[in-house]
């Protein structure tokens, strides 16, 4: 890590509703993106050597994940228990969530499997809100545009236009499942939802509750997915294979049962894979905002079996995540203090970006203060400040009032945000790309959905904020319709792994090694080894798990 | 190096780590009892946590507890209760009748013996007991409003003597509240503007299209 300049010294520079210069810069916008941006430079990308995707670019760290070969073979699940249901959905979060609602409300059988337990996600982690168009300045035109502009233009604008055609109705779906929403003046009959602007956005659109929306938006999904008589939810079953039939269709998928230690086959007429994103990866040795399961588990499994992905090289990384104390590296500021107005500084006590830009453009503004040495170095770890002092001097209460989150993560910093500047560094927050689909999520793969963080489309390159939860929701719920209704799914003869046969000769024939594994299922910190952990021959030679399982 | 025990094994960790992180990095299995990882937002790393020379044992999130000299620390399962407290918003129909849909769903909450074991297992420090008081008087809108921050760990459940299950009451109550009386004029407007087909997309507006 390049040096920075020491906390102390910067601190000297730093003051309380001080009036900061801003550095003079005459890089364009894409000059700085080219530059300073993950996405970008040499190391960024490398072709795929294997599946559908083969040749197109893929980020180095997540292409090892995507050509790794199985976690299980044919003997392994021989003699599995087996159980049969309609449609299986994969994932706990909000997308999974949605699609199993709505696929037991046409009157499936559902199945949620769920790594860890149900509501453990992303979602439940969002705090800014929810985009929808409901503004009288707003129209679902306005967000349609501003969603591909963000995006910059490389989204599918059927999907853009589904997603926010349906904003206002995702709003009342989760009203009347029991969700609650900041409101101007706090009358519930008739008065307005409470609306904000997102950056990047050219109309305030942004539907929250408090700075803790997502998780007031998981408990109400996850008690209504409970509560749902149509509903079984698997909890600590990690999907770990998909399984397909003789004619290369999804026909469910091979669970582990992290309770029993031993392996479930599901027979689906159809799946939905909704297992979110890749922080836990740590791509590019990034800290990550992402919950603990997010490994990218959906993107392999689903790579496998043939389906098609697009935008394997472009992730979001969030420009405020806290860079001190160490152990809450990663962990998120918020975007809400940005655009509320607080201001970034650099080791100088310079302004160096416009903070309001879109996420990628201040992260890498950030990036390359660090790397050129006007960063901030404390306890070996490297940012720059984030003014919320001086936001909360100039707007008195702003912290107690619309900042709540700030104000705890100001605490558990061991900070006083009145006094105190954070110490921050962008932290890897979002997979802008995943599985291919049309506008009800089913992938190439006949009999498999995909909905919210797993798949690509709708952000392009870029996504806005309070965009995804629209996604994953919106596109829950259609996948989940899509998956219940009986169109031409013809039940499985047979179901097992033979496409697994296929993808080892694949990968043989293309000189990659046999032995590297995925998905992943945990971080390498959770010191977790499947084949060890299921008693199965190969990891005979792997640490015994006891600890925490 | 700091000395502590979690689930009975002697751990050394660095000052200014929360207890997940000090458990992973001893090298110990961690794929249970964690979700966010240190936001404080999933309820799922529910610890017992004595300190060193103290006698009482308390109830904490481990992902935002630090690491102390000497400190014991036990997980608690997650549990499924036997019973379970079940509901469809779609059935309350009169809401004049609320008062009895909550003591009929919740049929323990009117004898909440007022012990505070929920207030003092809450590792958010909500009101949990005034909660539960408030749902039963009927003052919906308060009773809600203490559940705010609840990140559903269930540690007041498992603290109830009478199984109230106080934060699924919570739950219960916001929900209500939400689907009964939330109708937003906002919102209600641009849904029948998109109902009536006044709101369409135009694929081809110019600001639909790269800059050229
Ligand atoms: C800190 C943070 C703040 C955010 N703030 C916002 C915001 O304000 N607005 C916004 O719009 N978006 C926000 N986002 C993004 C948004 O929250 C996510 O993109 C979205 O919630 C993803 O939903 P999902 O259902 O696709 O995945 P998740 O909610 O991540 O759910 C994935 C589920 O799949 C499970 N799973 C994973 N692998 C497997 C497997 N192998 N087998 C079985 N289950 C598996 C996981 O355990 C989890 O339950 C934020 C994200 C983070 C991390
Ligand atoms: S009210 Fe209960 S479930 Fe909610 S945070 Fe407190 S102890 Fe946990
Ligand atoms: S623990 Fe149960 S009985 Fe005791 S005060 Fe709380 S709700 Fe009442
Ligand atoms: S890991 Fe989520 S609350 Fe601790």
């Amino acid at each position: 890590m390049p040096a920075g300049i020491p906390y102390e010294e910067a601190r000297t520079r730093y003051q309380v509703g001080g009036q900061p210069r801003m550095r003079a810069d005459d890089a364009s916008v894409a000059e700085l993106l080219r530059a300073w941006h993950p996405d970008h430079g040499a190391g960024a990308r490398v072709a795929l050597a294997v599946g559908v995707n083969r040749g197109e670019p893929c980020q180095p760290d997540l292409a090892r994940h995507l050509q790794a070969n199985a976690l299980i073979d044919d003997v392994d699940i021989a003699g599995a228990q087996l159980t049969t249901t309609d449609v299986l959905v994969i994932g706990g979060g909000g997308g999974g969530c949605a699609a199993a609602l709505t696929a037991a409300g046409e009157g499936a059988r559902v199945i949620l499997a769920t790594k860890l337990r149900l509501g453990d996600s992303n979602t439940v982690m969002a705090e800014g809100g929810i985009q929808a168009a409901i503004g009288d300045d707003d129209s679902p035109q306005r967000h349609f545009e501003d969603t591909l502009r963000a995006g910059h233009f490389r989204g599918e604008p059927e999907l853009v236009a589904r997603m926010v055609m349906e904003g206002p109705d995702v709003i009342r779906w989760l009203i009347r499942l029991g969700m609650m929403f900041d409101q101007e003046e706090g009358q519930l009959m008739g008065g307005n939802l409470l609306r904000k602007k997102p950056g990047g956005a050219t109309a305030a659109r942004i539907l929250s509750y408090r700075d803790y929306t997502g998780l007031e938006m998981m408990r109400v999904l996850r008690e209504a997915v409970d509560l749902a008589p149509g509903i079984e939810v698997w909890n600590r079953c990690a999907a770990v294979e998909l399984l397909s039939d003789e004619r290369g269709r999804c026909a469910g998928a091979v669970l582990y049962n992290m309770e029993w230690r031993s392996f479930v086959l599901v027979r689906a007429r159809a799946v939905v894979l909704a297992t979110g994103g890749a922080g836990r990866l740590h791509l590019n040795a990034f800290p990550t905002s992402n919950h603990y399961g997010a490994t990218a588990d959906g993107l392999v499994l689903a790579y496998r079996l043939g389906a098609r992905m697009r935008d394997l090289d472009s992730f979001q990384y969030h420009p405020t995540g806290i860079a001190h104390p160490p152990h809450l590296a990663g962990a998120l500021i918020s975007e809400a203090a940005r655009s509320a107005g607080a201001k970034l500084l650099n080791g100088e006590g310079e302004r160096f970006i416009d903070e309001l830009q879109p996420r990628d453009v201040v992260a890498s503004a950030i990036l390359r203060e660090c790397a050129q040495g006007r960063g901030i170095a404390r306890d070996g770890q490297l940012g720059v400040l984030l003014d919320i002092p001086t936001l909360e001097r100039e707007n008195p209460g702003i912290l107690a009032k619309r900042l709540v989150t700030v104000r705890h993560l100001a605490h558990k910093c061991g900070i006083d945000a009145t006094q105190e500047p954070f110490l921050v560094y962008p932290t890897l927050h979002y997979q802008n790309g995943g599985a291919e689909v049309d506008v009800h999520g089913a992938t190439a793969v006949p009999g498999l959905f995909c909905a919210g963080e797993v798949t690509g489309g709708i952000h392009g390159r870029n996504r806005l904020m309070g965009n995804a939860l629209l996604d994953i929701l919106s596109m829950g719920r259609r996948a989940g319709a899509k998956a219940a209704s009986r169109d031409g799914a013809v039940p499985a003869i047979r179901a097992g792994i033979g496409h697994v046969h296929a993808w080892q000769r694949e990968l043989t024939a293309a000189g990659l090694p046999l032995d590297a594994r995925a998905p992943l299922l945990f971080p390498d910190y959770a010191h977790f080894d499947l084949q060890a952990d299921a008693g199965l021959g190969s990891g005979a030679h792997a640490r015994v798990v006891g600890g925490l399982r | 190096m700091l000395h502590l025990t979690i689930e009975g094994r002697e751990v050394e960790a660095r000052g200014g780590c929360s207890i997940l992180q000090a458990y992973v990095q001893a090298g110990e299995t961690l794929v249970e009892g964690v979700g966010c990882m240190g936001q404080g937002v999933c309820g799922s790393c529910r610890v017992m946590v004595r300190l060193s020379g103290e006698k009482e044992v308390r109830t904490a999130l481990a992902c935002e507890t630090l690491v102390q000299e000497g400190m014991q620390v036990a997980f608690l399962d997650y549990f499924t209760e036997a019973t379970r407290h079940t509901y469809d918003l779609e059935d309350i129909g009169d809401s004049w009748q609320v008062l009895r849909t909550i003591t009929d769903v919740f049929p323990e909450a009117p004898h909440c013996r007022h012990c505070s074991g929920c207030d003092r297992a809450c590792p958010k420090d909500l009101e949990v007991q005034r909660g539960v008081n408030l749902a039963v008087e009927g003052k919906l809108a308060e009773a809600s409003h203490v559940f705010d921050e609840c990140v559903m760990c269930n540690l007041c459940t498992l603290a109830c003597p009478e199984s109230i299950r106080p934060n699924h009451l919570g739950l219960f109550v916001r929900r209500i509240v939400a689907s009964q009386a939330l109708r937003p004029a906002n919102l209600m407007l641009r849904l029948r503007q998109v109902e009536n087909g006044e709101m369409t997309i135009d694929f081809d507006a110019p600001g639909a299209r790269p800059p050229a």
